[in-house]
């Protein structure tokens, strides 16, 4: 679309699903690339238990996560327009109070020291972003923007959005702003592309990914689909296009009738979904009623790029509450883990 | 800061200040009554009624003025933004939009008010023990009120705030002696003497009252203690003095000295103001002049800092 971006920085957040199969080995369940959230529970998380059981964490060499916010807003400010000088105005772009994660846009705006925004807040003149304030109209820099594309610009996208800024592509294309996420970054995180990921790293770095995907059926290949939909009860069917764990069919647990209706669907339109074998998540001991039951987990670390690119040593461990239940999305109930990564012990 | 933002905060002060007069004054209202006899009672509500300018708003929903009907429509009523309970659910509203602006314990102190009114039994309360309800109400909102005072660094957050519930005491001020002010100017009746008493007691005026002019009480003095005290922190000059300040030392707005020029002339005004001349030419007219004098500064107030920028809906789609 001719937007070109600081040091090739489009997609500044990113957010790696991670799960553990039966045998121990680490894979890729799925990218976030959009507008990933949860940093803010890895925060508070860390920040609770270290209220709650200090003599713990002080016995550990922990690898601190607090830096999370300085670091992101170095990424932010990485991608201002040159000529703005050494302290650009970010800002953070919320859909408002009714979106689920505003608990969480509020929270990076506090700790970035940035103004939290809504579409309404700013104006495009002349191809340069503005927030309007109490002073007037004050040159915004940098969007980091927690509303999805097609929202984004409603001169351009999805006329009907009130949650946008009508004119930010202008001002994107004539390089007045820089915007986190990039718009498109939903392209690379579809499910459609993810089997094909190894063969991107593959071709663009010339190394095998260190992390391997989840093995995956493409449903739009005649043979793959022949042999997905015969086991279809023994695998998991993912809308392409959708995420937070929303049209997800686990067939071992889905009725007949259910597994039906899947069929039919895939049939009708195969490129909208992808099948996956089961990965029997890792469990993890769990206080439940006072109890400690395993429960599933997956764990997503977050990724920061800008001039340079940092993966924040913690993560988001998130546990699917209901007991065998696989589905961890925090939409559909799933709870949240403090999660450590230890520094190497000291050499004496 | 954003203009949006700072909006909220003044309405949240607004809003805040509102459900607080509007507790004592019900309260005082409630008690006058049983000390002074229940032959006025009718009357005494439908001053409540006057002075919020809220008949219209009531006789749509109530047929007769009874203290349970307005009580009813002033503390738990969430059809019409009035009510205590309405007042404080958008104070709170308002509070969760800047919630990144206010600091943890002011918004705590906000939040647990509104819970706290919402939870089951209030209305039984209300009934069982209007005194208990109201002092809680009232000392919820001094709870925000000192949260914020003490943990809210000086800049425009807090400015808008406390621009919020200045203008709104000073205009209630206005408005509560204003329902009584015709009859100010000259007879001083045992009953007359009795509302002046009740008013004081709703702005907790009734100490400062007494340690300065003593216990005899003149509807002159009532007036200038309410309107012209430098000192007594719920008087309209008080209000306007300490208004004057922050619009003062709030930065920008693109036309804040106009703003700012016409506070200052109506505390100017009312500084050197005789209570005297102010009864002969009337109490009403000029309590009248001053609330909508306030009402403007307060409008004055939302287009120079809240409504900057193009309107959203005038842009076109530049292409490049």
């Amino acid at each position: 679309v001719g937007i070109r971006v600081p040091h090739g920085a489009r997609c500044l957040v990113a957010g790696i699903d991670l799960v553990r199969d039966a045998d121990g080995t680490y894979r890729v369940l799925e990218d976030n690339l959009r507008t990933p959230s949860g940093i803010s529970y890895v925060l508070e998380n860390r920040a609770a238990l270290a209220r709650v059981m200090p003599a713990l964490s002080a016995r550990h060499r922990i690898r601190p996560v607090h830096h999370y916010a300085s670091s992101l807003l170095a990424s932010l400010q990485s991608i201002a327009p040159k000529a703005r000088g050494s302290k650009p105005r970010v800002v953070v772009l919320t859909p408002g109070i009714f979106n689920s994660a505003y608990f969480e846009h509020a929270f990076l705006a506090r700790q970035l020291g940035a103004e939290l925004v809504e579409g309404r807040d700013l104006v495009v003149e002349s191809h340069t972003v503005y927030a309007r304030t109490t002073k007037g109209l004050e040159r915004v820099d940098v969007i980091y923007r927690r509303v999805d594309d097609a929202f984004v610009d409603p001169a351009v996208f999805r006329p009907d959005s009130v949650l946008g800024v009508p004119g930010l592509m202008g001002a994107l294309r004539a390089g007045n702003v820089g915007l986190a996420n990039s718009l498109g970054c939903g392209v690379a995180d579809d499910k459609a592309i993810y089997p094909y990921v190894p063969a991107l790293i593959r071709y663009y770095l010339g190394e095998e990914a260190i992390l391997s995907n989840v093995d995956t059926y493409l449903l739009w290949e005649p043979e793959q689909r022949e042999a997905a939909l015969a086991r279809l009860h023994e695998l998991v069917v993912k809308p392409v296009a959708a995420s937070g764990g929303y049209g997800i069919v686990m067939g071992p647990q889905a009725t007949d009738e259910q597994l039906e209706i899947c069929r039919k669907e895939i049939l009708a339109d195969p490129r909208a979904w992808i099948a996956q074998e089961l990965v029997q998540l890792s469990s993890h001991p769990t206080v439940i009623d006072g109890r400690l039951e395993p429960r599933h987990i997956d764990l997503r670390p977050f990724v920061l790029s800008g001039e340079r690119i940092e993966v924040v040593p913690g993560g988001l461990t998130r546990v699917a509450l209901p007991r065998g239940s696989f589905i961890v999305n925090s939409s559909q109930g799933g709870g949240s883990k403090d999660t450590w990564v230890l520094a190497e012990p000291e050499l004496h | 800061m954003l203009a949006r933002h700072a909006e909220d905060l003044f309405w949240a002060g607004r809003y805040l200040e509102r459900a607080e007069d509007t507790a004592r004054l019900l309260d005082v209202t409630y008690h006058g009554l049983l000390e002074g006899g229940a032959s006025e009672a009718g009357m005494a509500w439908q001053e409540v009624l006057d002075a919020l300018q809220l008949s219209h708003l009531f006789r749509a929903r109530h047929r007769h003025v009874t203290a349970e009907a307005v009580e009813a429509f002033l503390v738990l009523d969430e059809s019409h933004t009035s009510s205590i309970a309405a007042s404080i659910g958008r104070a709170r509203e308002n509070g969760r939009n800047v919630r990144e602006h206010l600091s943890t314990e002011l918004w705590e102190a906000l939040n647990s008010t509104y819970l706290e009114l919402r939870a089951e039994g209030r209305a039984e309360e209300l009934a069982a023990h209007p005194h208990e309800f109201y002092r809680r109400v009232r000392s919820r909102c001094q709870l925000v009120a000192g949260a914020a005072a003490e943990t809210m660094p000086r800049l425009d957050a807090w400015r808008f705030l406390l621009l919020g519930r200045l203008v709104e005491r000073a205009e209630m001020t206005c408005r509560l002696l204003r329902v009584r002010a015709p009859r100010a100017a000259g007879d001083e009746h045992q009953d007359e003497i009795h509302y002046w008493l009740v008013m004081l007691n709703a702005v907790s005026a009734l100490e400062s009252y007494a340690r300065r002019f003593g216990a005899e009480i003149t509807p002159t003095r009532v007036l200038e203690l309410l309107v012209l005290s430098p000192e007594f922190p719920r008087s309209v000059l008080f209000c306007l003095r300490a208004a004057e300040t922050q619009l003062g030392a709030l930065e920008g707005g693109v036309a804040a000295p106009s703003v700012r020029r016409a506070l200052s002339r109506m505390r100017a005004e009312l500084e050197y103001q005789d209570v005297a001349v102010l009864l002969e030419r009337g109490a009403e007219d000029a309590l009248e002049r001053t609330r909508r004098g306030i009402a403007q500064i307060a409008e004055r107030i939302e287009t120079c800092f809240f409504a900057t920028g193009p309107s959203p809906e005038r842009h076109v789609y530049e292409s490049i």
